[in-house]
């Protein structure tokens, strides 16, 4: 039968208006030219000035500190509330799942500024501490519904099997439930880290006094013509290396 | 296992996430609402006692235009996203294996990338003296003083931009599971191939395009960083608004009051979708 | 109650649902036994329990003397080979074999020796290294059996064993767990819904139905004398009749009568008595089909009817033929009758006929 062409290229002109923007982008972080209009030739500089610029890898620790131990305590948290959602059925579970679901659609301004309405009537400072709650709320459900989604692909007559065979149940939960299911988990932390690296909205409402992650730099950089290829660069390296962290967990989730 | 047991391990399982969720975003977004009745204080805090006066204020005509535009900015930049990704899912789950994740690839790139470098990268194509302008004005597409930046159709162009993979993503898991032989058997019973697009792939996938719109429509309506960057000064949307009143007026009540607001506005959609899964999953069962 | 494994009085309930109603049940030692039924019979929950999956609500199961009740699975002289094998996809075949002696923490070299004999045993030494995924239907079942039988359990538990292989495999599946079970001299016990499976593995069947064990017995016997319609039916193709007791003879020989068919003499099961209403049963490959009347005898049983449906298999040739309100089915290995030399076609007029030993006397359904 004839295909249409229509959905061919339809997908293709969506791909190349969410793909431009980016690759000009990239281009320009290698164009001498300020204002990338015109090619005025390849240059390092922007590069460069990157690495000079010490505040960016200031921002960047504080950017990766946040991100690992938001991902991982998501990590452990999403695991365990996929493990609950998957094996029990009762009202509590269904509680518990919109729980889970409602902040994968909130809004960032909103969970922002609720977050932030919570720690100034606390009376909290807003600072490290805040902003890593911050990420581990967002980033729980998206770990969940990872793992989730491995755990409706895994076979429990595996843990018969195992206690079939003499394992009790702790070994089977150590020796064949969290192995299967590991990949999962650790692409779950992946989505995690790359959410908490990005996120600008709601780290912008919680974040106190020097507590400058990457986006924040980025978003006061943008406010200063001067910089503006230096951000070209760094957005280069961004988004390469969010590549590399994609790819990865499409790896880990297609192993069996 | 005796039910006592599975009970407590139950609740052992589900307490950590529960309880996370439950202090950091059950009872923050109940303050909003509380705190949409309280007085300002001076230092940028909430006061204490009760007041009337921010519902007051935030009932202020000058809002209206403000959320129209976000309700019509929402909704077309929802339909657009929609019809974009509904035939490109269809293609994407036609195409062979490979090709499918290079595809599922090329969305989740923009979607993972950050957010502000997205808009960046948009300001910096649209500048007066970026690529595409210089572009469209050596083809005489507009006229020389044509800014395409700082309107409201920018607004809109980046809205479409940022939401697109909120829309491919879940409409791609449906169409996946889609059984294309029926297609088939549609074109084989006399539907053209628009009919049977229209007529058995959209409403085998209507789930996953449910969950698409919800998505693109609810985080459309909370958007504040677009308007800002490459809007004009009379594009602002609600949340440009909310931002204002909290980093700008320092006003946290007044901001709560409209964020309250807004959550109503996001609410209402949810509800509808979870009572419509409710209902047709009864009436799947039946 | 002597036997090796011994279900005693064991219940189980879902709910409303009766899955397992007082089942008892001896098998020997060494024995092959089938638990047999359709779909929903129990026969699963029956092993489950066996194997200590599921907890009965009351009686007992005893292995070997021992009462193994209240024992978790993982302390059961017992293992499972799953209806889909339930392979562990992250380990390799080897690892897959020794995960039991692993558990269990024997020495090193034991386990080594174990699952090197088990793989020569199923034959798939050389595919040690590999995932399950790179494995074949078969080899994929031969390592659920080696990864059982490594343990030396006391009884092997076989869910479905056959069912997710094709055909051709399955013929030599059967085969082969003839030879294993020949080799290592384990009990065995299959649980199955396929007739022929149960038949062709085991020394004795018992067939279930509702929750209840209908009959127990060695396959040739649950189709040569089955007692219940139920059993009749389920194994193999059966024809049956409803009729009144008119004559009793000497040894067990009953006349019946039926109406629309005549009233043919069979062998009873003993228990009846004169007008008693009862339900016949005769295999199809028992009649004969004659063109012309047999001699009339004492001991023949003659109806006439017409063909109304023929199905040629090959090796044999199925006839539907109409008497009265009746429809029955008979079997031929030739596609001719007896008496004659025309190939019959639709409508023509045959005699049936069959000896008074092959008809046989089954419970109502209800009846137990």
């Amino acid at each position: 039968m004839k295909r249409s062409w229509l959905p061919s290229l339809i997908t293709l002109v969506v791909v190349v208006f969410l793909f431009a923007p980016l690759v000009v982008l990239v281009m320009n972080s290698f164009n001498a030219s300020r204002f990338g209009g015109e090619w005025d030739g390849f240059t390092w500089n922007w590069y460069e000035k990157l690495w000079a610029a010490d505040e960016v890898w200031e921002s960047l620790a504080v950017t990766l500190k946040i991100a690992v131990s938001a991902s991982l305590a998501s990590m452990i948290l999403g695991t365990l509330a996929a493990y609950a959602l998957h094996c029990f059925r009762s009202w509590l579970q269904d509680v518990h799942q919109m729980l889970i679901t409602v902040p994968l659609v909130m809004p960032d301004i909103l969970m922002g500024m609720s977050l932030l309405a919570l720690f100034v009537i606390s009376g909290v400072e807003t600072g490290l501490l805040t902003i890593w709650i911050a990420h581990v709320t967002f980033c729980l459900s998206f770990v969940t519904m990872v793992v989730l989604g491995r755990l409706q692909d895994f076979d429990f007559t595996l843990i018969d099997a195992a206690r079939d065979l003499g394992a009790t149940r702790t070994q089977s939960v150590r020796k064949v439930l969290l192995p299967l299911l590991l990949p999962g988990v650790l692409a779950g932390g992946l989505l995690a880290f790359t959410l908490s690296i990005d996120d600008y909205v709601i780290t912008f409402f919680v974040s106190g006094p020097g507590t400058t992650t990457l986006p924040l730099r980025v978003a006061s950089m943008m406010k200063t013509s001067r910089s503006l290829p230096v951000i070209n660069a760094l957005s280069t390296l961004l988004i390469g290396s969010t590549f590399l962290i994609a790819a990865l967990s499409f790896r880990l989730q297609r192993r069996t | 296992m005796n039910a006592e047991s599975g009970r407590s391990k139950q609740w052992l399982l589900t307490l950590p996430s529960l309880a996370w969720l439950g202090v950091f975003f059950v009872i923050p977004c109940i303050l909003v609402i509380v705190t949409a009745f309280r007085p300002a204080d001076l230092q940028g805090g909430v006061g204490s006692g009760w007041t009337l006066e921010t519902i007051h204020a935030v009932n202020n005509p000058a809002y209206l235009p403000i959320i129209w535009r976000t309700l019509w900015l929402s909704s077309i930049t929802t339909i657009v996203c929609v019809a974009l990704a509904l035939p490109m899912t269809f293609q994407m789950a036609r195409v062979g294996p490979r090709m499918r994740q290079v595809l599922l690839l090329f969305v989740v790139i923009p979607f993972l990338s950050n957010f502000l470098i997205r808009i960046f990268a948009w300001k910096s194509l649209l500048h007066p003296e970026g690529p595409l302008t210089r572009l469209l004005h050596w083809l005489h597409l507009i006229p020389e003083d044509a800014l395409l930046l700082n309107n409201v159709g920018t607004v809109l162009l980046v809205l479409i931009y940022t939401q697109l993979p909120f829309a491919i993503l879940p409409l791609y898991a449906a169409a996946e599971k889609f059984d294309f032989g029926l297609l088939d058997a549609a074109r084989d019973l006399g539907a053209g191939p628009w009919r049977s697009f229209a007529k058995v792939f959209v409403p085998g996938v209507r789930r996953g395009l449910i969950s698409a719109a919800l998505m693109v429509f609810v985080c459309s309506l909370g958007q504040y960083m677009i308007p800002q960057m490459v809007g004009g000064a009379s594009d602002e949307m609600l949340g440009s608004k909310i931002a204002q009143r909290v980093f700008a007026d320092r006003n946290l009540p007044h901001a709560s009051a409209l964020a309250a607001g807004l959550m109503l506005a996001v609410l209402v959609p949810m509800l509808i979708v979870a009572v419509w899964h409710r209902f047709s999953r009864k009436e799947g069962a039946a | 109650m002597d036997g090796f494994l011994v279900i005693d009085h064991v219940s189980k309930s879902f709910g409303s649902l009766r899955a397992v109603d007082e089942v008892s049940l001896t098998v020997a030692q060494g024995e092959a036994f089938s638990l047999l039924g359709p779909s929903g019979c129990g026969k699963t929950t029956l092993l489950r329990m066996i194997a200590g999956f599921e907890r009965p609500d009351g009686g007992r199961i005893i292995v070997g003397g021992r009462d193994i009740t209240a024992l978790p699975p993982e302390q059961r002289p017992v293992n499972t080979v799953f209806q889909n094998y339930a392979l562990f996809p992250h380990l390799n075949v080897w690892e897959n074999i020794a995960f039991g002696l692993r558990m269990s923490r024997r020495p090193r070299e034991e386990i080594r020796s174990g699952v090197d004999r088990m793989l020569e045993l199923v034959r798939l030494s050389e595919h040690a290294r590999k995932r399950p995924a790179q494995l074949s239907g078969g080899q994929r079942q031969r390592v659920a059996i080696a990864r059982a039988l490594v343990n030396r359990p006391q009884v092997l538990l076989l869910d479905e064993p056959l069912a997710a292989l094709d055909l051709k495999l399955r013929q030599h599946m059967l085969m082969e767990l003839n030879a294993i079970h020949e080799q290592v001299g384990t009990t065995f016990i299959y649980v199955t819904h396929d007739q022929g499976e149960a038949m062709s593995l085991s020394d004795r069947i018992a067939v279930m139905n509702n929750g209840k064990v209908e009959q127990v017995d060695s396959p040739v016997n649950l189709y040569e004398k089955p007692r219940s319609s139920f059993v009749a039916s389920f194994i193999g193709d059966a024809n049956f009749f409803t009729g009144t007791v008119v004559e009793m003879q000497h040894e067990g020989y009953v006349r019946v009568s039926v109406e629309g068919l005549g009233s043919p003499l069979v062998l009873s099961n003993g228990t009846v008595s004169a007008n008693q209403t009862l339900r016949l049963m005769v295999r199809p490959e028992k009649i004969s089909l004659m063109l012309k009347r047999p001699p009339s005898g004492e001991r023949v049983n003659a109806f006439r009817g017409i063909v109304e449906d023929i199905a040629y298999f090959g090796s044999h040739t199925r006839y539907r033929i109409v008497a009265g309100e009746h429809s029955i089915l008979a079997q031929l290995q030739r596609s001719r009758f007896s008496g004659g030399d025309i190939d019959p076609v639709r409508g023509t007029e045959v005699w049936m006929t069959f000896h008074p030993d092959e008809g046989r006397v089954v419970m109502l359904e209800g009846e137990a």
